[in-house]
């Protein structure tokens, strides 16, 4: 089975629009603040439809924001 | 604190601290055959299944509704937990006494409320206990 991970890219994307905090990026996209923080560690995959809104916060693609990464993928 | 850690706290403590001094309460008033004490306990009766009866028709439109997705992982998580408890406790409180009294015996009705109650109790107690658990430990990734 393979190992698979998505990581991201919010903490990066959030001070390079204005130093927003993980309460604003939050409420923006209405989620609590201890969600953000896990999905910023790696600990939780967003689902679809707030992996969009996040993205759509910070203006850019999901892909820009989350990137899929697997050994199969690397080796 | 978060709505889920809030709402886990307040079942905790209606299930350890509320919940075992009102039943204390009925028992003693029942056993000492206090005036009134049939309309106090019809009324609890029904009090409690049209309350559970609206919690279940509600409870979308209620707290559950505001958890965003990863609170609700959580509390489904816990719901898991709860029900792997709720069925170990009723196989112990069912077949141990089987086992332990021999099974001539039966179980008196009386004490089948007493056994679904705990039962559920014990449900609600091991769901909340799993939630504040499960947010506790991102805590202390967090840190």
């Amino acid at each position: 089975m393979s190992n698979n991970r998505i990581t991201n890219q919010i903490r990066r994307l959030r001070f390079d629009n204005g130093e927003m905090t993980q309460q604003q990026l939050a409420d923006k996209v209405g989620v609590t603040r201890q969600t953000i923080i896990a999905i910023e560690a790696g600990k939780y995959a967003p689902s679809l439809p707030l992996a969009f809104r996040i993205a759509r916060v910070f203006g850019v693609g999901v892909e820009e924001v989350f990137q899929y990464e697997d050994e199969d993928s690397q080796a | 604190m978060n709505r889920l850690q809030k709402s886990a706290w307040f079942n905790i403590v209606v299930v350890t601290v509320a919940f075992p001094i009102c039943s204390a309460c009925v028992f003693l008033l029942a056993r000492t055959n206090a005036k009134g004490i049939d309309y106090l306990i019809i009324f609890l009766v029904f009090g409690s299944l049209t309350g559970l009866g609206g919690y279940l028709l509600l409870r979308k439109k209620g707290f559950e509704a505001h958890f965003d997705e990863r609170e609700k992982m959580i509390y489904n998580r816990a719901l898991v937990w709860a029900m792997i408890a709720l069925l170990a406790f009723l196989c112990c409180v069912c077949i141990i006494p089987f086992f332990v009294l021999g099974g001539g015996n039966s179980v008196r009705v009386l004490y089948l409320p007493v056994i679904c109650l705990s039962t559920l109790l014990v449900g609600q107690l091991v769901h909340s206990a799993a939630v504040l658990i499960q947010c506790s430990l991102e805590a202390e990734d967090e840190q």
